[in-house]
């Protein structure tokens, strides 16, 4: 039992990362999927359909920092020792790691779709990339939110 | 202030003069021409001039795509782009262009083109048949039989399914005797189809293709000029080709040298004759009588009296009449701005310019602009690298447009308000300092400035975005306030933004009493503004409806937009997530570093290649993310109080260039 408070956390932090991961991953596959079909027509557009690709990817970030948060937390990184966390602590930080990976994964999926939709706007009107860059940022608000939930939870954990 | 007064210029010019008058107005660049809705009858001056432009335009476009791939440039396309261009004036263009015959040159490369093209399908073919004939090196007579076959004697080669070939032989013997003779090719055990010849007597042709077909074979012509041995027409095709290719690289060479000789001339004469074009679209687009010329245009009002200072000299021959554009005419707009708003000029161009007589923005978001992106990147180091990249961009091309060196000078601006940021919260390259004892001196130094570290205390730096956010929003509100006041619509000032300031001011003041930050004195005071505020906005919201219960139920309805308020002040906290997403991942950076030093021997390559990699990509993600976010907050955010675009962009008659400056340019 002393160490289910720990795995709980780690739990949490692997969820964090895995699903804000794979979701990104896949909102920037399908935005290159787009990528691909304009360059096809157009080599030279790469640069303004990489900027547009790279977007979702952000979310993958923020997982990964929330999981780098709730694993320092719990003291398993930088060689210190290990921290006695209890069940209910565990249990906390599974939760608190929660919000940004289902946040980020829907969300860097439907942002992904939104940068396949606007790298095909700019295959045609290049010269509205600045309102094709804020439309799937419009997305990310919901990413931004859920990080932000997942600092503050795990910032109210005393452990 | 920011858009230009814009006056409607109309000029009657006589027929003479008229050329003239346009390249004055194209050289001042500060002319947009209105184009005629109606198009039934069209200057033949003009389109005479136009097709000739046109077909001499099409003749650089074909020579341009033919040099491409034989010219070096010493300017890569993206420098190009940057204004590192040749210098030219209108006169050199002009007798360059009378200098060169182009139709000359465009002939003859045509003829080099088709030539290459002749040689390269050429050489194709003989692949093909080289290939057909491999198979088939041990036929036994000279192909003469099969492609053209003799007066008695005829034959065909094909390809036969392998499983085929004993019914087949047997049915040649049976059916044709001693009037066929069949060829199989030697074949590999795995393959499924074998080249096979059949040579037959002329009467028997043709049942012996029945016969053939009903095996499954399928033939292979044979062009009938190969008439000798397999072996002696596949030398005889080899010989061909090679000096096919000699000839291809010849004409490669020559092609060469006439791109380096000719490629800037070309381009040079590209620009001239787009410009020669532009002016005379115009011509073609303007009202004209038996001897004048009426072309109707936008002027800028401070440009006008250059424009007339200009066209003195023909003054007998020209009227201008200025006037304002009346209310139905759209004119388009035009920024203009001081130097430090500049920058931000460049954010309201990618939303969508004001239309004409509107408020520009540009002033207005570019304090928040700028705060919000040092809060976003929020590190002295970052801050550094930015600097020094977009300086670094400035220096090196001197010659690039305004608007290209506008967004550069952003970034560089975006980049010092990040490094104040950065010293304020004590963050260079993450924690870097703290975790790498070889930084120890430095400590302290980094330390004075510090106010707030908000890994550390993210409530704080939570407060402040919300605040931030908070006081863009009354900001906008006052400026909506402001704008209504300037149109006249005192209603819509007063009641729709007069109302929502006191309701959420009245808000604010009852949560700060509430929560204890303010004195409990301003208990009543604060209530008393929120219903006031109230009271406005149900009386007022609802005078579009009819009748007074439905201005009433409008009115208590439009309460309830305090929670698109609500949703917008939350919506700064994103700068304390991009701001702690900058910091966390450079201190993860640095604390894998520090990791890596603990491998032995390479341990410290190990530290700095995870160093430099992490925090240049730290760097690239993190500038997007702040830029994004940065002006998302003040496109929906801010400019939803006040602003919606809509406007149309000043579009001169110039000099609209791609590969050379024109140099008159430079002087105005």
């Amino acid at each position: 039992m002393d160490l289910l408070g720990m795995m709980l956390a780690i739990l949490g932090a692997a969820i964090a990362a895995g699903f804000a991961g794979s979701g990104s991953s896949i909102g920037v596959g399908i935005a290159g999927e787009a990528g691909a079909g304009v360059m096809t027509e157009d080599p030279g557009k790469f640069g303004l359909v990489l900027l547009l690709q790279a977007l979702p990817g952000t979310q993958g970030i923020y997982g990964l920092l929330i999981a780098f948060f709730a694993i320092l937390k719990v003291g398993l990184l930088g060689g210190g020792a290990a921290v006695a966390v209890n069940v209910w602590q565990g249990l906390g930080i599974f939760f608190a790691c929660l919000p940004v990976g289902i946040a980020g994964y829907f969300s860097a999926i439907a942002q992904g779709k939104t940068c396949a939709a606007c790298i095909q706007m700019i295959a045609k009107r290049p010269e509205e990339t600045g309102k094709a860059v804020i439309l799937p940022a419009m997305v990310e608000t919901y990413a931004v939110l859920g990080l932000l939930t997942s600092i503050i939870l795990l910032n109210g954990i005393q452990i | 202030m920011a858009v230009a007064s814009i006056k409607k210029v109309e000029f009657y010019v006589h027929n003479s003069v008229v050329e003239d008058v346009l390249s004055i107005l194209q050289k001042t660049g500060t002319c947009e021409i209105v184009s005629r809705q109606d198009v039934d009858e069209v200057d033949s001056h003009s389109t005479a001039h136009l097709q000739r432009i046109d077909s001499l335009l099409s003749e650089t476009r074909f020579l341009l795509r033919f040099f491409e791939p034989f010219y070096e440039d010493s300017v890569p396309p993206m420098a190009r782009a940057l204004g590192e261009r040749p210098d030219f004036s209108v006169e050199e263009l002009a007798s360059l262009a009378e200098k060169t015959d182009l139709l000359q040159l465009a002939e003859h490369i045509r003829t080099l083109e088709r030539r290459l093209i002749e040689i390269r399908s050429e050489i194709t073919q003989i692949d093909s048949t080289k290939a057909i004939l491999s198979h088939i090196t041990e036929l036994p007579y000279s192909l003469e039989l099969v492609s053209r076959g003799t007066r008695f004697v005829g034959g065909f080669v094909g390809m036969l399914p392998v499983e085929q070939i004993a019914g087949w032989k047997q049915a040649i013997e049976k059916n044709l005797g001693d009037a066929g003779e069949f060829f199989i090719a030697s074949y590999e055990e795995k393959e499924k189809e074998a080249w096979v010849a059949l040579f037959c007597r002329r009467d028997k042709e043709q049942e012996a293709l029945d016969l053939c077909s009903k095996y499954g074979f399928s033939r292979i012509e044979i062009p009938d000029t190969l008439t000798e041995s397999v072996g002696e027409e596949l030398l005889r095709l080899e010989t061909r080709r090679e000096s096919l290719l000699k000839e291809e690289e010849k004409i490669e060479m020559q092609a060469s040298s006439e791109a380096t000789k000719w490629m800037p001339t070309t381009r040079a004469l590209s620009d001239y004759w787009n410009i020669l074009k532009s002016k005379y679209e115009v011509l073609s687009n303007s009202e004209f009588t038996d001897k004048t010329v009426i072309i109707k245009s936008w002027i800028p009002e401070v440009a006008v009296p250059k424009v007339e200072e200009q066209l003195k000299q023909y003054r007998a021959v020209l009227e201008i009449a200025v006037s304002d554009p009346s209310p139905e005419d759209a004119p388009p707009t035009l920024l203009v701005n001081k130097g430090w708003v500049l920058p931000f000029e460049t954010l309201t161009k990618l939303y969508g310019l004001p239309k004409y007589g509107e408020l520009d923005p540009s002033p207005l978001l570019a304090p928040f602009f700028f705060v919000f992106f040092g809060m976003c990147l929020g590190d002295g180091g970052y801050g550094l690298i930015m600097l020094g990249f977009f300086l670094f961009f400035m220096k090196k091309f001197k010659r690039m447009p305004e608007g290209v060196k506008n967004f550069i000078t952003l970034f560089i601006l975006s980049g010092i308000s990040t490094i104040f940021v950065g010293a304020l919260t004590g963050s260079w390259f993450g924690d870097l300092i703290d975790v790498f004892g070889v930084f120890k001196f430095i400590r302290p130094i980094k330390n004075i400035p510090v106010v707030l570290d908000p890994m550390n205390d993210p409530m704080t730096v939570l407060f402040i975005s919300l605040g931030l956010g908070t006081i863009q929003i009354f900001f906008g509100l006052f400026v909506a306030f402001y704008d209504s006041l300037r149109k006249k619509d005192y209603m819509g000032a007063f009641a729709d933004q007069g109302g929502w300031i006191l309701f959420l001011l009245g808000l604010l003041l009852i949560g700060g009493t509430v929560s204890g930050k303010l004195p409990a004195s301003l208990s009543g005071p604060s209530k008393a503004t929120a219903a006031a505020g109230a009271l406005v906005l149900v009386l007022t919201q609802g005078r579009a409806k009819s009748g007074v219960v439905q201005k009433a139920i409008s009115g208590v309805m439009s309460l309830y937009n305090v929670t698109s308020y609500l949703g917008d002040v939350l919506s700064y906290s994103r700068l304390l997530a991009l701001g702690l997403a900058s910091a966390a991942i450079g201190s993860i950076i640095n604390m894998l570093a520090s990791l890596a030093m603990g491998i032995p021997f390479i341990g410290w390559v190990l530290a700095l290649i995870l160093i430099f990699g992490g925090h240049l990509f730290s760097v690239a993600v993190n500038i997007l993310g702040a830029f994004v976010h940065s002006l998302r907050l003040q496109y929906v955010e801010f400019f939803s109080k006040f602003y919606s675009g809509g406007g149309r962009s000043f579009a001169p008659l110039t000099y609209n260039t791609s590969f050379v400056t024109i140099s008159e340019t430079k002087e105005a």
